[in-house]
């Protein structure tokens, strides 16, 4: 069986910007071909000159991209973009306004042709405090909120007060925070580097940073948790593969997502070089960690 | 030009004017009239058909809320806790054991073909004393093939070793919805977005076209047909071709016994493209087939705990439900359909939910007057009597799901809703009190299409345990049926052409073997079901 497809679910309330992210994401692709499943193809900003071929509830990009409209039903429609005979990098899905983005994301988990990536929920800067008050809404927004791995914190032009907000939303949730406006953010940070390891993406912002670990003896677990969680909201995506120091024979993947962290046995480790660990985040953070170890 | 005069024990025409009669009239599929013989002669010449001599003839009942999906499920076997009606009118015998569902489903897994799934529906183990299902009950029907059960409520399931091992599952498997035992180990008992997942994967995604194709249609028309039955909604199909191809060639059949309305799920595209797609289909209607409803669903179920409630909430303190489509969205979904002139009828069984959709009606009439539009509440379960008067003020019509209060009274009673709000649940007496034009459903496959048990319900108001819940909601007999029959056609905007036994209506009948308004009320549910006559064509139902 092929390697399973990264699979990222988009959530936030109705207006938070989640289709601003999927244009740029979209128009941004470069080479990776993602298949996007959204609510409705009408909010997507689609330049007519991208569009292949429009088939009713798919359009084919020519860069490769496929959007797809979920309907009536998330679970048949992946079901029907999994048994497709084009192969797709990256699977993202836009989750409806109301829904918990956690729960589309565990579907991930129960297939196996898939790898749970990451729950990005999109927040409305100027409105989202307003609306985690609402009587029949508040409890939906907060439990968005929790389900989220990475938050954007989107039109933070637009945020009144905006330290008072980021006081709250470290409250309501663990997940670090990236601030954007218009939805920009560096896209390989939402859904991770190419499977080469390298950006697709042109010019990253000052800011963030990629950085390359290799360890040739085996590592010790606790250092390598202590520095991943030592660096809380800043170190934001890191994957790699690991020979820890107690399962020597083991080849362990790491594959850290904003709060989530998974470690997972993937066979015997044979005879690989070494270990190898890629991490993105923010520049002045991973400065100050040690680029290689030799335990 | 022939003449038609049934004789009957005793008709009931829900018409006002002449509301019993011995005998009825039909012409070219349509009532002439209803009377005497010796009035009727006055039509000219007739043959006088006696069959129905020693029965009471009803108009034909109109199911408001079902799902073409019913015949869907009959492909594959019913493991139910009550007896159900196959589409062939055969009984499918309750089975009352773990033990029994397993050893039904073994008999079963013997007669299917090598490398196939085992799909069963209807299981419901609230009846078991506690005892749940378990990987070990399943793995004794197979551990070849995979198989899964898929519970009454169509949420939750089981599966066996097979399917767990190809989804991965194991005691680390982190998700929601997978249940494990004390020892943290699944159970193979999976709920919600897991069961569903899980169910298509076993399945084969061409599951879902199965599920609606013409011979599901077919099974559905049966059922319906054998519980005197005439005209059903299919309340909520996204209608991809090959649904709409399968629907019109089986209504296109003489012999295709009911009329159909299906509903056009409104979230499945875009409004603009809906509106566009809805006016297209209404241009394929035919005598049996008709494109005019649309359904928005807003939030969940009550003993699914996703039900969206008001304060209190649930009686248990589980945390509120969730929206499908939330206040924020409706509005724009509702105009759009609104305003093209549908009828929109809206899924609500919380009250929280009754109010937003109330809201956004309210507000659709101010941005889009509209007069008669008939926009229905579906389920509104826990409307309390102010949200009835608002939807009175609106010309909301309400279609209760009063058989509920059976299946799932006693849990709403100690659990869900707790005592209070579970004794005006499915409140028939306070809509009629209050003027909503009232329907009374069956949702089935959730539970069996049978609209003399659903009238039962909404008269006796019991649950299987036998409490009565809620003497002051009860309502008359005459009332019940009214509301699954003209009271049902009122909500689909049919009630001139259907819905009571009067001049110029369509010769749609029930044909039961006793009198309804005579046998006592608590053996409503008991009355035989002949057949059904469907545009003046005779439908008899075969017996069990």
């Amino acid at each position: 069986m092929s390697e399973p497809i990264p699979f990222t679910v988009i959530g936030g309330f109705l207006g938070a910007g989640k289709t601003t992210l999927l244009n740029r994401l979209l128009g941004g692709a470069e080479g990776r071909r993602f298949a996007v499943l959204v609510n409705d193809f009408g909010a997507l900003d689609i330049d007519g000159g991208l569009v292949a071929v429009h088939g009713g509830d798919t359009i084919a990009l020519a860069n490769g991209c496929l959007c797809c409209t979920i309907g009536d039903s998330l679970v048949t429609t992946l079901l029907g973009l999994l048994e497709r005979p084009e192969r797709f990098d990256h699977i993202v899905v836009e989750a409806s306004g109301v829904a918990d983005p956690g729960r589309i994301a565990d579907l991930a988990v129960l297939e196996p042709r898939l790898s749970r990536d990451g729950v990005i929920v999109v927040v409305d800067a100027a409105e989202v405090r307003a609306r985690a008050t609402d009587r029949r809404t508040g409890d939906t927004v907060l439990r968005q909120l929790k389900a989220a791995d990475l938050l954007v914190l989107n039109k933070i032009d637009l945020a009144e007060e905006l330290p008072a907000l980021r006081d709250w939303l470290g409250v309501q949730s663990t997940a670090p925070t990236l601030e954007a406006r218009h939805g920009d953010v560096p896209l390989d940070l939402l859904f991770g580097l190419d499977r080469a390891g390298a950006s697709g993406h042109s010019s990253p912002v000052d800011a963030f940073a990629s950085w390359s670990y290799q360890w040739s003896e085996p590592v010790e677990r606790a250092d390598l948790l202590a520095m991943l969680r030592e660096a809380p909201g800043e170190v934001l995506r890191a994957k790699g593969i690991v020979r820890f120091a107690d399962t020597p024979d083991r080849r362990s993947v790491v594959h850290l997502v904003g709060r989530r962290l998974d470690i997972s046995d993937e066979g015997p480790w044979g005879d690989t070089a070494g270990s190898r660990l890629v991490m993105l985040g923010l520049r002045p953070v991973l400065g100050s960690l040690p680029r290689e170890t030799t335990t | 030009m022939t003449t038609t005069v049934y004789s009957a024990r005793r008709i009931i025409t829900m018409n006002p004017n002449r509301p019993f009669a011995s005998h009825v009239a039909v012409r070219d599929g349509r009532i002439l009239g209803a009377g005497s013989l010796e009035e009727l002669k006055g039509w000219g010449k007739v043959d006088l058909d006696t069959r129905f001599a020693d029965k009471v003839i009803l108009p034909g009942f109109v199911e408001g809320h079902s799902h073409a999906f019913e015949g869907g499920v009959w492909k594959f076997p019913y493991v139910g806790y009550f007896d159900r009606t196959s589409p062939e009118g055969k009984c499918a015998a309750g089975l009352k054991s773990i033990d029994e569902v397993v050893a039904a489903l073994q008999a079963h897994e013997k007669t299917l073909p090598k490398g196939t799934s085992l799909l069963a529906w209807g299981f419901d183990p609230i009846y078991f004393g506690g005892r749940r299902m378990g990987l070990a009950d399943v793995d004794r029907i197979s551990t070849e093939r995979p198989v899964v059960i898929v519970h009454s409520n169509f949420h939750v399931a089981n599966a066996n070793t097979p399917v767990l091992a190809k989804a991965g599952i194991t005691r680390t498997t982190n998700v929601h919805g997978i249940v494990k035992d004390a020892a943290g180990e699944p159970t193979g008992e999976l709920q919600e977005m897991a069961a569903k997942y899980m169910a298509y994967r076993a399945a084969g995604v061409e599951i879902a076209a199965v599920l609606s194709d013409e011979q599901a249609v077919w099974r559905f028309a049966r059922v319906a047909q054998l519980a005197g039955v005439t005209t059903a909604t299919d309340l909520h199909n996204e209608l991809p071709e090959s649904t709409v191809e399968g629907y019109l060639k089986a209504t296109g059949s003489d012999d295709f016994p009911i009329r159909l309305l299906p509903a056009f799920a409104a979230t499945s595209v875009p409004p603009t493209d809906g509106v566009a797609r809805l006016q297209a289909l209404v241009k394929k209607n035919n005598d049996k087939l008709r494109f005019q409803l649309v359904k928005i669903v807003t939030d969940g179920s009550i003993q699914g705990l996703s039900a969206r409630m008001r304060w209190p909430g649930y009686y248990d303190g589980t945390p509120n439900g969730v929206w499908n489509v939330g206040p924020d969205d409706i509005d724009r979904i509702l105009l759009a359909y609104h305003r093209a002139g549908f009828q929109v009828h809206i899924h609500t069984n919380g009250d929280e939910a009754s109010e937003v959709g109330i809201e956004a009606v309210e507000r659709a009439l101010a941005a889009a007057p509209r007069w008669d539009h008939r926009h229905t509440l579906q389920h509104a379960q826990m409307a309390d009597a102010g949200q009835f008067r608002r939807m009175k003020a609106l010309g909301i019509c309400a279609n209760l799901f009063a058989n509920h209060l059976y299946y799932w009274g006693d849990i709403h009673y100690a659990r869900t809703l707790g005592p209070e709000r579970a004794e005006r649940m499915d409140a028939c007496a306070t809509a009629l009190a209050t003027g909503v034009p009232l329907a009374i459903h069956c949702d089935a496959p959730v539970t069996p299409i049978g609209p003399l048990f659903t009238a039962w319900c909404a008269v006796n108001r019991l649950t299987a345990s036998g409490r009565t819940l809620g003497e002051a909601e009860k309502i008359p007999v005459a009332d019940a049926l009214r509301a699954i029959t003209l009271g049902a056609a009122y909500t689909l905007k049919l009630d001139e052409e259907l819905g009571s036994i009067d001049v110029g209506k369509r010769a749609d009948f029930a044909i039961l073997d006793d009198d309804p308004l005579s046998v006592p009320p608590e053996k409503l549910k008991d009355v035989g079901v002949w057949g059904t006559v469907l545009g003046g064509k005779v439908f008899e139902a075969p017996k069990a």
